[in-house]
Order: structure tokens, then C-alpha cells, then sequence
């Protein structure tokens, strides 16, 4: 008999393997190879030094948002305001580098604290509502999203705007640049936090008792809740250090690569990492491979719509299908081993 | 003559014209463009003179639309210029500065032209308009109308004409500092009222400061706001007044209500960049092309369906002011 866990993985192969296989149809409907269009995406991608280093760029984004994402599926939490935790995260650290003289390593690491914070405050309410009041938190953090882009923008055009056309604040100070791992590439220290972010985070759930406490709650909360776990606060406090992680995302965002915050910062890796989260089925370790594999589509992609007659926006296609797929087999698996699904949304 | 010798004496045609073609163009010309702005006004110009150029030339086109993640810019630009494979890439979109000039430094042999505006960098060719004349005529077409007043159907006599911009940015202050020139010049006592909405992209707050302008005696408004403009032309309608387009022909989308349009013929500008190369002349690396009143890159279109309502007197004012800018004999203020 096959274990959960290679079910499970069987499942999201399969689930990825319908996406690219339809993608691979519509490939052919836009009268292009769908053998030149994978081709050229895996030269995109994997090509050469540069484009690895763009592949693990693209990666790091994805991944930082999907440990956030992976934090509070564990508890059985859904945070999709990820995109606006980074967003504000992303802000928060590009105004602690421009605003003040700090020594170099002091600067990014009170930069990314104050990215994390930013988040952790910009996920607060709707976290106090669903500890509190079991407000559904889904609702609440996606519309929190809307007010974090907005008003960044704001902030960016009206208050911090730098001189000139640009919709662009001022640079930040180079001692609060995170640095590059080489010089031909934007890759920066942000890669390595991500992974150990996603070892920590694999490590707290699966050997500590806290983390098992959390799985507990995830995996049925009445149950979790008899055997003695403060479910208010312990949700509280999931939630609050998802939407630091996701702050902290956009922080590496700005201080590693962009140097500064604009209009339309990073706009959609908080929801990449939320699909890259929900592939890897919640497995924080399962989320770096789902990350590498949605940068390197991304940034396959990018040689792609330049090599070839094909749109770039077929990967957002193929990711719309996977993120199909996934779901659709998530319901069955539901249907058909869960008697108790009235209790809980979100099973991992 | 039979129907076979008329084919055969076509065919000799046809092949006799793609031999020259081909004679002419040893090396086929291939030119990218990249852009984020390919599906609005000023893009779709630029899209329009590129494909010209490929059905009258045949050359190769590669369009490139960035999207909107600054992440990926460098990239795109870096996989365009990594074989040398294109004699020109057109670029539309100050966020694509940044990822520009680096590129630009990274590969010297590719030449790229920055449409709208003139960088620092000395190995990029740049594709200017001269958008401070363009609305030197708007400002004298709206101000002579608001002199006439309540003579012209829809005006009232509050002697005042309007502006919109998106942000306030130079390049909307160099539009904005020719249409004040150009009111000025042909009617002095007209009041000028200007706003900014502060965004390019909010038809309804677009919509809703025209209304206020309309409100404080401004019949004719003037939109340089991107798709925040649209709203401006569509609050004229709405307030039976008076709008000015800008960038491309807007006079249909609130005809009867759009008086003029400001036309920056960026199409223009494209197709005769790329003849160049294909005539073997490339434009220099940092020459900077004007695009003015006089080359007809920038030119004042009066809509066909307000056309019979403008004075004879008022065109022969607009078209006067326009011989002495091209002339030389007025010069109008620029903001850079």
C-alpha cells in the first residue's frame, strides 16, 4: 500500500503533468512547437551561468512568499495576503535604507527586522479577527492586499518620490545593499535566507513540540484543542510570523535587487508563492523544489517570447492549470478520506 | 491576349520585383521593440509604424512586452541583445531606464533608441517630440475658442480653458508649459486652469476634475493623462463641453466633443528610423531625433466633427501661430 506521502506527491506530479499537457495543446493551437517552446525553456532557465543565476533570482521571491504561505497552511490557515505583507515589507525596508546612516551589516539586518515587522503589523488585524471572532481570514488578508498596494503607491508618488519622472522613491544607502553571491547576476543573499528559512521552518514542524502542536491544529482542530492547545493564541501567533516571512520577502526584494521601491514593486510573487506552497503540498523543504520550478518557468519564459513566436503569458496559463489540477485533486483526496470535513479547510 | 500569357507575364513580374527586393536587402533588417505600453495610445502608434515598415520593407519584427515586473526588465533586455541579432530595438517606458542603460553599456554593438524623452547615455539614439509645440497650438486653439465665449455653441463666457495632467512629472510640464505659451500668444486675457490627477491610470478621477474645471468656467479641457484622460473626454460629453486629445487621434471617443487632438506621430517617427537602416544610413549612436511641427512629428488635428464649429479667423490665428514656430519665430518654452 502506497504511503500518504507518495500518494500525495504522486498526485501533484500528475496534477503538473495534465497542466503541461495542456499547455502543450495550446502551444500547438498558436501554431508554435510545443518540443521548441520546452526547448528553449530550459535554455532560458538553465542556458548558461547567467540564467541559472536569473532562475534562482526568480526563485527567491517565490520561495520566501511560500514559507509564508507553508507557515500558516500547517496550522490549517489560509494567508493569501502574502502579496500585500510584501508589498509593505518591500516599502518598510527600502525607507530604513534611505533613511538612515547605519553601519553595512547593521543596516540590512535592521532593514529586513523592520520588513518582517511591517509584515507581522500588516497581517495583525485580520489575525486578531480570526483568533478572536473566527473571521475568515481568507477574506480579511486579501483585502488587506489592496490597501498595502494602494498605499504604498501613495506613499511612493506623494511623500517619498524622488525627483524626476519616476513614480520611484529614492535610492537606498549601499551599506544597506543585501549583497550579491556574483557579479554578473541581481542574485543576492536573499537565496540562502529563503532556503534556511525553509530548513527552520521543515525542522520547527517536524521536530519540535511547538511545531507539532501546530500540525496538530491543522490536522483537526477540536482535537488539538481537547488535548490541551490554546488554538486563540497559537493562531494568532501562526499568522502573525506568516505575514513576517512575507514582509521579510519583500524586504530581500528591495534591498537585494531593485535598490529602491516603485509603483508595481513586485506585483504577483506573493500569489506564486502561495500556488508553490499549496504544490508542495504545504512541505516547506517540498516548497524550494516548487519554487526553483516556477522561477525557472519564469525566467524560461523570458527567452521564450523573444526566441520564439510564442507569448510569454503561456506560463501563466500552465500556472493557472497546475493551480486547477492541484485543486481539483486536493477536493478529491478530501471526498474520499475525510469524514470530518465540515471541521477544517485546508488539509496537509 | 490569353488568360495563360497574362499569368505568365505577371509571374515574370512578381519574380523580377522579389529579385530586386531581395538584391536590395542582401542582409535582412530585423528590429525589436519593447515596451510595456503596447496595447494603449501612444504604444499602438508605435506598433502601427513598425508593422508599416515590415509590410513595406519586409523586415524582421520581434515585439517584446515587458509586463510589469521590474524583476524581469533586465532580462528581456539582455535576451534581446545577447546575439547582436537585431539593428535596432526601439524602447517606450521610463521604468525601462534603469535596465536600458545597463544593457546599452553591456553590449555596445546594439543599438538601441529610447522613444520619448533623451537620457545621459552617449551610445543610445533617441527618438524626441516636441510636445511643448504640439500643445503651444492646442493652448492657442482652446484660448481663441474661450475668447469667442457664449458666440460658440456648448461655451459659456467664463474666458477660462483647462488642463489635465496624470502626474506631475517634467515631460507632462513640458506639454502643460506649451499649451500656457500657445493661450497666452493667442489670447491673453484667457485664464488658465491646470490639475494633475496624480495617476495615469484613473478614468473616474480624470472624469470628476474635468467636472470641477467645467464647474469653475473652463468649457474646453485639454488631456494628457493616459487612460486618467479618457475620462477626461468622456466627462466632456457628458457635460456637452468641450476636450482636447493628446498623443493619438482621440476625436472618437467622444465625437462632437473632442475638439482637436494632439497628435504625437510616434508611427512616423519609428517608420522613418527603420527606413534608415534599411536605406544603409543607421541612425548614429546618441544622435537625438526631433519629432516637431516643422518635420510634421508633432501636429495639431482639428476633429472633423467639431470642425465646421471653429471660426474661420480662429484657424487662420492657429495656423499663423504654427508658420512662426515653424518659421522659427517664436520659440516655445520647454520643460526637460
Amino acid at each position: 500500500m502506497m504511503s500518504d506521502r507518495v500518494a500525495g506527491l504522486m498526485g501533484q506530479l500528475i496534477a503538473v503533468a495534465i497542466a503541461l499537457a495542456i499547455g502543450a495543446v495550446i502551444i500547438l493551437a498558436v501554431n508554435e512547437s510545443p518540443l521548441r517552446v520546452l526547448v528553449t525553456l530550459i535554455d532560458g532557465a538553465f542556458g548558461n551561468p547567467e540564467r541559472i543565476a536569473g532562475t534562482l533570482l526568480q526563485m527567491t521571491p517565490i520561495l520566501i512568499c511560500g514559507i509564508a504561505a507553508c507557515i500558516s497552511l500547517r496550522g490549517g490557515l489560509f494567508n493569501i495576503g502574502i502579496e500585500g505583507q510584501l508589498f509593505i515589507g518591500g516599502f518598510a525596508a527600502t525607507w530604513v535604507g534611505f533613511s538612515f546612516a547605519l553601519p553595512p551589516l547593521v543596516h540590512v539586518l535592521f532593514g529586513l527586522a523592520f520588513a518582517a515587522l511591517a509584515g507581522m503589523l500588516w497581517i495583525a488585524v485580520p489575525a486578531f479577527f480570526r483568533a478572536r471572532f473566527n473571521t475568515n481570514e481568507v477574506v480579511s488578508t486579501i483585502l488587506a492586499n489592496y490597501v498595502a498596494i494602494l498605499l504604498t503607491s501613495y506613499l511612493t508618488i506623494n511623500v517619498f518620490k524622488r525627483p524626476g519622472g519616476q513614480p520611484d522613491t529614492p535610492a537606498i544607502l549601499e551599506s544597506a545593499y543585501l549583497p550579491q553571491i556574483f557579479s554578473f547576476s541581481r542574485l543576492n543573499w536573499g537565496l540562502f535566507i529563503g532556503v534556511a528559512l525553509a530548513i527552520g521552518a521543515y525542522l520547527f514542524f517536524t521536530r519540535t513540540a511547538r511545531g507539532y502542536a501546530v500540525t496538530e491544529m491543522g490536522a483537526n482542530p477540536k482535537f488539538a484543542e481537547y488535548g490541551g492547545i490554546d488554538i486563540k493564541r497559537q493562531t494568532f501567533v501562526l499568522l502573525l510570523v506568516s505575514g513576517a516571512v512575507g514582509g521579510l520577502a519583500g524586504g530581500i526584494e528591495s534591498l537585494g535587487v531593485h535598490h529602491r521601491f516603485m509603483e508595481g514593486f513586485a506585483p504577483g510573487f506573493g500569489f506564486d508563492g502561495v500556488i508553490a506552497a499549496l504544490l508542495a503540498n504545504g512541505s516547506p523543504i517540498g516548497t524550494i523544489v516548487t519554487a526553483l520550478f516556477f522561477g525557472a518557468l519564469r525566467n524560461g519564459s523570458l527567452l521564450l517570447e523573444v526566441d520564439t513566436t510564442a507569448s510569454r503569458e503561456i506560463i501563466t496559463v500552465i500556472q493557472a492549470l497546475i493551480i486547477l489540477a492541484v485543486s481539483a485533486q486536493i477536493l478529491v483526496r478530501r471526498r474520499a478520506s475525510d469524514s470530518t470535513a465540515g471541521e477544517r479547510r485546508w488539509k496537509f | 491576349m490569353s488568360s495563360w500569357s497574362r499569368r505568365l507575364i505577371a509571374l515574370a513580374g512578381a519574380s523580377a520585383l522579389a529579385l530586386a527586393a531581395n538584391a536590395a536587402s542582401a542582409k535582412e533588417v530585423s528590429i525589436a521593440a519593447i515596451s510595456g505600453y503596447f496595447a494603449q495610445g501612444f504604444g499602438v502608434s508605435i506598433v502601427d509604424g513598425l508593422k508599416k515598415a515590415e509590410k513595406d520593407f519586409g523586415i524582421k519584427l520581434k515585439l517584446v512586452d515587458t509586463g510589469n515586473r521590474a524583476l524581469d526588465y533586465e532580462e528581456q533586455f539582455n535576451n534581446i541583445a545577447k546575439d547582436g541579432s537585431y539593428d535596432l530595438v526601439f524602447v517606450m517606458g521610463w521604468e525601462l531606464v534603469d535596465a536600458l542603460q545597463k544593457t546599452a553599456a553591456a553590449y555596445p554593438n546594439t543599438h538601441f533608441v529610447f522613444i520619448d524623452g533623451v537620457l545621459d547615455s552617449k551610445n543610445i539614439i533617441y527618438a524626441n517630440f516636441a510636445q511643448n509645440q504640439g500643445s503651444f497650438l492646442a493652448g492657442a486653439l482652446a484660448a481663441s475658442m474661450a475668447e469667442k465665449g457664449s458666440a460658440i455653441a456648448g461655451l459659456g463666457d467664463g474666458k477660462a480653458i483647462g488642463f489635465v495632467g496624470g502626474r506631475d512629472i517634467p515631460v507632462i510640464r513640458d506639454f502643460l508649459g506649451g499649451y500656457e505659451a500657445g493661450a497666452k500668444a493667442a489670447a491673453p486675457d484667457v485664464r488658465l486652469d491646470a490639475v494633475f490627477a496624480g495617476t495615469f491610470d484613473d478614468p473616474a478621477k480624470g472624469s470628476e476634475l474635468t467636472m470641477a474645471l467645467y464647474g469653475q468656467g473652463s468649457d474646453i479641457v485639454y488631456n494628457v493623462a493616459g487612460p486618467t484622460g479618457e475620462g477626461v473626454l468622456q466627462a466632456s460629453a457628458a457635460a456637452d463641453k468641450y476636450s482636447i486629445g493628446v498623443d493619438i487621434d482621440q476625436c472618437g471617443v467622444a465625437p462632437g466633443h473632442v475638439m482637436a487632438s494632439m497628435l504625437k506621430k510616434a508611427d512616423v517617427a519609428v517608420y522613418s528610423l527603420v527606413k534608415d537602416v534599411v536605406d544603409g544610413k543607421p541612425p548614429e549612436p546618441g544622435s537625438i531625433h526631433t519629432y516637431d511641427l516643422k518635420s510634421g512629428g508633432v501636429e495639431l488635428l482639428l476633429c472633423p466633427q467639431v470642425v465646421d464649429k471653429i471660426p474661420a479667423e480662429v484657424k487662420a490665428k492657429v495656423e499663423a501661430l504654427k508658420a512662426d514656430v515653424v518659421s522659427g519665430k517664436i520659440t516655445v518654452p520647454t520643460v526637460k
